[in-house]
Formats: structure tokens, sequence, C-alpha cells
């Protein structure tokens, strides 16, 4: 019989591992509460380690290696994502891989830096000017830290593309006792060198994204701008040729989403009649709420959103399927929910909300027993 | 056979203003390169926004062209990433208003002394916006605008210089440019060449003399190699399956919470984590949280062991079953928490005054009996003792694995001995 060993283990030490296996190579990093253990674990562990003097520096950094054919991985949290936020368009519009570890912790500003939050899901919607979209993927266990951060690596590469991994001060300091004989093998996605002739920087191949040919490329000469640019990568005012390229970029992102959509839909044998929707650490007390309710006779459907951006119509028509949804998320005024329903909250739809202390199994139980007396 | 030298222009119009510098210095550049018989797949061409920016259509080489002000930072990741790649140059284009912009990127540059040459067209003033003065604009020109005079330029020159350049010049006549440029191509690690001109559309007008308004040249060499970026083998930081298996058992069923508090130095975080430890090897599911000022030298220190027989989802503690505090700054921090559920676990230099409405209170002598970094230790295995979560076996183990265990092993061993 094999016998099951666990080792005290945090998220941040699964996320780096599960990166350097997907083939992730350099970190460059600043340093800022809460996202340091990654910082630290990244320097014992990414074959390149680069200490960057600032969060503005780490972005162009990380774009110059993409560029040049490194994949590279950072973690920050809101303070210093605000300072990357211009290269991280940059960075997007250069169409160069990166992952990007978001620590969230509590606003505004400098806020609490060791009080967690989920509070940045928001701004990473409207992150790229124009309303672009970014994949998001916000692991909601220990087993996603590891899971979604290959994938992270994966679709950054394949897409060419920053992807956020978007995470928070829990998922990343707190330690439990964990399995990690159960955790999947990562095999590194490598890119083919795939190149139509005459080579062109910004022409599609495949995926819609063009074929990554780095800088420094002894074949082909290429050519990588933030400026409008037509698929030679010259910079072009808005012409149509340069235009359908920019369009291009959200096609990219949305036409792949089924390579990169992850969530999970916990249902009994009948369906319940309310679903909880949450994600990132707040799915931890779901999934507890949702044992409670269990045993108190008001069973509650679970629908853990992985892949927050861009929105699936998949997660939409589940979310559309049930009558009575309580959203789950430690903020203010629940930012999923206000992505899929705008800021006038329908009337079967609920919020379990907060800032300062993680939502607890008991507070979302409550929400959902309060669904059972509401119409 | 005479080497054919590739043409490292791409013979676009030059999208210049008559007269600009810009444009000279873009052709002499690109002479230099063509003399040297450098190979336009060796070349990397780094720009940003503004006039200096225009450059990029022009070289027939590897181009990338990012935002205002960062080219140097840019660049640097480029040269960094292509460090192990033999004979590749990458040349980054920057203005005068982009290096004020990105005056930290430079001297990280210099600092780094990474591959890389910086081309800075000083021509005075930002072209693109209307003719404003950057922050290397020169006092003789400020003086004719009568503007900000009294405020000197950076000479980013010396700056780079003192801040380990290879090698950093300023060249204000076109004649001697391509010596310059030769030398700062031909250098290896950071060099920087700073172009003075004149923006003809907002600076020539109204200047009586190219020469009378700008920096003398000069010229500085650093004799250091490089920097040098190579990939290292790395180890795995753990290997799925490790850990520990479950060797004892434990009476636990329902999920209890434990509260350790105490101030920085006194060992709580590591007590936090062998108690976690211990728990998997009595067969239970643990967490371990740390909770401490950003200041991680001084005030409290506190951590919360949950031990489960079932899978931890919430790792939240609100109700703790058992507190252990060692320390006033570890009560001040927890006392909120503490209620009818808590049975505490109280140093004795804490008991006077000791007032809260907690289950039960026990008291030892735990700071007599151990140094303040032991303190905690010896309270969480006593109260192990009490309370019988875990066998003290279990605890043992793991301080023995520890590379303290000499330090540690005889404070359990007081744990045992104490009433």
């Amino acid at each position: 019989m094999k016998t099951t060993r666990k080792t005290l283990i945090d998220g941040s030490k699964l996320a780096t591992e599960a990166m350097a296996r997907a083939g992730a190579d350099v970190f460059v990093g600043y340093p800022i509460t809460p996202s340091n253990l990654m910082y630290a674990y990244a320097r014992r562990r990414m074959p390149y380690f680069l200490a960057a003097p600032d969060e503005i520096t780490t972005l162009q950094w990380m774009a110059g290696l993409a560029a040049a054919g490194k994949m590279p991985v950072t973690s920050s949290a809101f303070p210093g994502i605000a300072l990357m936020t211009e290269g991280i368009n940059m960075a997007y519009a250069m169409e160069l891989p990166m992952v990007i570890m978001i620590t969230q912790r509590l606003g505004p500003s400098t806020g609490s830096a060791t009080t967690g939050a989920q509070g940045d899901l928001l701004f990473l919607k409207g992150i790229i000017s124009g309303g672009y979209p970014v994949p998001v993927l916000s692991p909601s266990s220990f087993e996603d830290m590891w899971s979604l951060a290959a994938k992270a690596v994966e679709t950054a590469r394949r897409l060419r593309t920053p992807v956020f991994l978007l995470t928070s001060k829990e998922m990343v300091m707190t330690q439990k006792s964990f399995d990690t004989s159960k955790l999947p093998e990562i095999t590194p996605w490598k890119p083919a060198r795939r190149v139509r002739e005459p080579f062109r920087p910004y022409e599609p191949v495949e995926a819609l994204t063009p074929a990554h040919i780095f800088l420094g490329d002894d074949e082909y000469l290429t050519r990588i701008t933030a400026s409008t640019h037509d698929a030679d990568g010259m910079i072009r005012k808005a012409e149509p040729e340069a235009l359908a390229n920019t369009r291009r970029l959200r096609d990219k992102i949305l036409h792949n989403l089924p390579d990169y959509l992850e969530y999970e839909w916990i249902r009994g044998e009948e369906k319940a009649p309310v679903l909880i929707v949450t994600w990132g650490v707040t799915a931890e007390a779901a999934r507890d709420a949702v044992k409670m309710l269990e045993k108190a006779g008001r069973p509650a459907d679970l629908l853990v959103v992985k892949t927050l951006l861009p929105v699936a119509e998949e997660i939409r028509e589940i979310i559309d399927s049930y009558t009575k949804l309580v959203f789950a998320e430690e903020n203010l005024t629940g930012q999923y929910k206000e992505i899929l329903f705008g800021e006038q909250t329908p009337a079967h739809v609920f919020a379990v909300t907060g800032i300062g202390e993680m939502i607890t199994p008991r507070a979302i139980a409550e929400a959902v027993e309060k669904t059972y007396h509401h119409g | 056979m005479a080497e054919v030298k590739e043409k490292i222009l791409t013979g676009k119009k030059f999208p210049f203003c008559p007269g600009c510098g810009h444009g000279v210095a873009v052709r002499q550049l690109a002479k230099v390169l063509e003399d040297a018989g450098i190979r336009r797949h060796d070349v990397v061409v780094v720009s940003d926004i503004g006039c200096s920016g225009l450059v990029d259509p022009l070289f027939d080489t590897h181009t990338i062209h990012g935002l205002h002000g960062r080219s140097p930072a840019l660049g640097m990741g480029v040269a960094m990433g292509l460090d192990e790649v033999p004979g590749k140059k990458v040349i980054t284009f920057i203005g005068d208003g982009g290096a004020t912009i990105g005056l930290q990127h430079v001297l990280e540059a210099a600092r780094r002394n990474v591959n890389m040459t910086l081309i800075l067209l000083n021509n005075q003033v930002y072209g693109m916006t209307g003719g404003q003065i950057s922050g290397l604009t020169t006092t003789k020109f400020k003086e004719i605008i009568d503007f900000e005079k009294d405020v000197p330029p950076f000479d980013i020159v010396k700056l780079a210089h003192i801040s380990g350049a290879r090698y950093a010049a300023r060249v204000n006549s076109p004649k001697q440019m391509a010596e310059y440029l030769r030398k700062a191509i031909e250098t290896e690690g950071f060099t920087l060449l700073e172009i003075a001109s004149l923006c003809t559309s907002y600076a020539f007008k109204k200047l009586p003399e190219f020469l009378e308004v700008v920096e003398p040249e000069e010229a500085y060499e650093n004799d250091r190699p490089p920097t040098r970026i190579r990939r290292r083998e790395t180890a795995p930081l753990f290997e799925p399956g490790e850990g520990y298996e479950a060797r004892y058992s434990s009476p636990v069923e329902e999920r209890k919470g434990i509260l350790l508090a105490g101030s920085a130095g006194g060992g709580v975080q590591s007590v936090g984590k062998f108690l976690a430890t211990a728990g998997i090897l009595a067969g239970l599911n643990t967490t371990m949280k740390g909770e401490y000022p950003i200041t991680v030298g001084t005030g409290f220190s506190v951590a919360e062991v949950i031990l489960d027989r079932d899978d931890i989802h919430y790792t939240g503690l609100a109700a703790p079953d058992v507190a252990v505090i060692v320390t006033r700054d570890g009560l001040e921090k927890v006392r909120g928490r503490l209620s009818p559920q808590t049975k505490v676990y109280l140093d004795e230099s804490l008991e006077k005054d000791f007032d809260l409405p907690v289950r039960d209170v026990v008291v030892r002598p735990f700071g007599k009996l151990v140094s303040p970094k032991s303190k905690a230790l010896l309270a969480a295995a006593w109260m192990l003792k009490r309370e019988k979560f875990l066998p003290l076996e279990a605890l043992r183990d793991v301080l023995a694995d520890h590379r303290l265990s000499a330090l540690f092993l005889p404070v359990l061993d007081k744990a045992v001995e104490l009433e």
C-alpha cells in the first residue's frame, strides 16, 4: 500500500515550482509584501533571477527578455502592478509572453500590506487601454496554485501575451499540510518555429498568433513595436491594416479562450435551487459552506470560476441556468458580480462581500439560507 | 575576396526636419556598423517615443520600439536576454526628454555595465510636443529663452561614468562623431554617447551659435568587464511526494485552533510550523498562518495553527480553542480574539492584570525557565502535553530533524518535567 506523505507548504512554493517546470526561466522582481515568498523561492529556483530597481524597470526588463526569447515571470501587489501598467500595455501590444502573479492585499493605495483582499479584478478588467482583454487566471486552492501557474505560462507562450495569475495574501503565505504526490505532471509547451514566407513579424500563423521570432535571430529580422503597426511591424497611424492588427489582439484572447478556460462546477445529483459563485481564496470558504448547507438540508451548487477574464459564454450559461445566485468575494461591492451584471444588481442575485478579513463559510451559508426564504 | 558589407538602413526617407542632427547621427552610425562588417542580423536597435524614436523604421536590423523614456531599460532586458548569444549588438536610442524620464534606467545600465550602447540624441528640447525643455537642456540655452536658468542640467555623461559605465562621452562636432561612435560600438560593456545638436524647429532659430550653447565634449572610461548573465542549474524546490507520513495518532476529531502569541525574535513562527508539522506526523491535516508587523524585527509575532481530521479549506480562525501567550506584545495583539471558548496558557509575567473572560487560564513561569528565544516553544510544548492534541513524540521528531535540534530538544525536556 502506498503511504501518504504530507509536507507543510505554501502556495508561493507550488506556483514557483510549477512555473519553472512549465518553462519560465527568468524571474524579474522588486520586493513587495505579500509577494516576497515567490521572490525568495524564485531566487533559488529560476535559472535566471534579476533584482530590478523598481516595478517600471521590472516590466521593461521582462519585455526585453521576452523579446530575446526568455520566458519571464514576476510577482507583485497592486502598488507595484499600478507602476507596471504602462509596461503591461506595451507588452500586450508588442505581443510578448510573460506571467504576472498578483498577490492581492487590502487597498486603496498602501492600504494594509499583510491583509488579504480580492479587490483588483475590476482594475484588470480595464487594464488595457481600449478595453482589450487579458487572460486572468485565479487559483482557488493549492492544487490550482500548481496547475494554473503552469497554465499561465503555457497560455502566455501560446498566445504571446501577458497573463495574470490573480492570487491573494492567504493563497501565497498560509501554509497547509499537503500531499504533493497528487500534483499532475507538468510538460512544458515548446513553441514550434512556424514561419510563413515571406516572414512578416505580426502576421498570425496559428491561433491568430504570430510566430515568435526572437530579437537577434540569425535567419529572420524581426520588428517589435508597441505603437499601432502593420503586419511588418512598421508603425502606422489608423490605417486599415494596422487597425486590423490591433483588433486581432482582442480576437486572439477571445478565440483561444477554450484552451485556458478553467472552472469547477460542483453539483449534487439533483440541481440545487441556488448557485454560489465565487473565485480565489473565498472558494475555500464556499467549499466548507456547501458542506454546512448540505447538513442543514439546504443544498447549494457551487461554481468556482478560475478563468475570470475574459468571461466565457460557458460561465454565463451556467449562471443563467439558476434562478438564485449568491456571489461571494472579498471586496466591497462584489467585483465579479459587477462584471457580469453591472452596478445594478438584479433581484435574484445576492452577494456576500467584505474587506479586512476572509469571508467565512458561515456568512456564505447564511446568505444561501436567506435565499430559501426569499421569494 | 572582399567581404560584402551588409546595408544597415532600409533606405526609407528620413522623417526628420530639414537640418536636424538626428539624421546625421543615424547615417554616421550606419556607416560605422557597415565599415566594421557587422551583419544586420547581429544588430538590435531599441528606441522609444519622441524624435529620437523616429529612427525605428530606418534600420534594416532587428528593432524594438517601446515607451517614452524606457528604451534604456527595455534595451537592458534585450541585452541581458542575448548575453549568452555571441556577436549580438544592442544599440539603444533615446532623446534628452526620454533620458530625463528614464534617468534611473541609464544609471542602472551603467551600474550593471550591461553590454549595450546607448545613443542619446540631445537636441535640447522635447521636439514633438512643442519645444519644452528637458532635464538635459543646457544652462546657456535656458538663459537665452529666459526659463529655469538657475536650474543646471544633469550631466548624464558624468553620471553614467561615476555609476560605472565602461565608456561615456559627449560629442558636439559632426566631424568627430564617427570616431566616438566607433569607440562606443566597439567597446564591450555599457557605453553611452551623448550627441549634441539643436532642434531645428524649436531651438536653432533662437540661437546665435551652436557651440556656445552645448556642454563641452568629454569622454570617460571605467576599466571593468561587463556584467554577464549566465544560466544556472537549479534544483526543484520540492520533489512531488516528499514529506512526512503519519507515524502517530491523535485524538483530535473536530477542528482545533491554536493561537501562539509572542514577540519578534521569540521563535513564534517556527513554533507554529513545528506544531503544524507534528500534526502531520500524527495523521492530521494542519495549517499555519503567521502574522507580524511590517517591521519584522520588533513588536508582536502571532502564529495560528489549525489541526483537523478533515480537509481544511477555509483557513480562518475566529475563536481559538487554545491561546499560548508569552509576551505583552503578543497579549495586546490577540486580546480581542480571546473568547469564553478559549483556554489560555499564560506566562507568569502577564498574570497580574489579566482579566479577560476566557474559558480557563493556566499560568506558568515559562520565561524564568528558558531564554526569551525558547519561551514560546516551552509554552507550546507544555500546552501540547496538557491538551494531548498530539503526542509529544511527534513534536520531538520534528525538533530532532531541525538543524538547531541541540537547542530545541532540551526545551522539550523541560516541558516534560514541568508540572
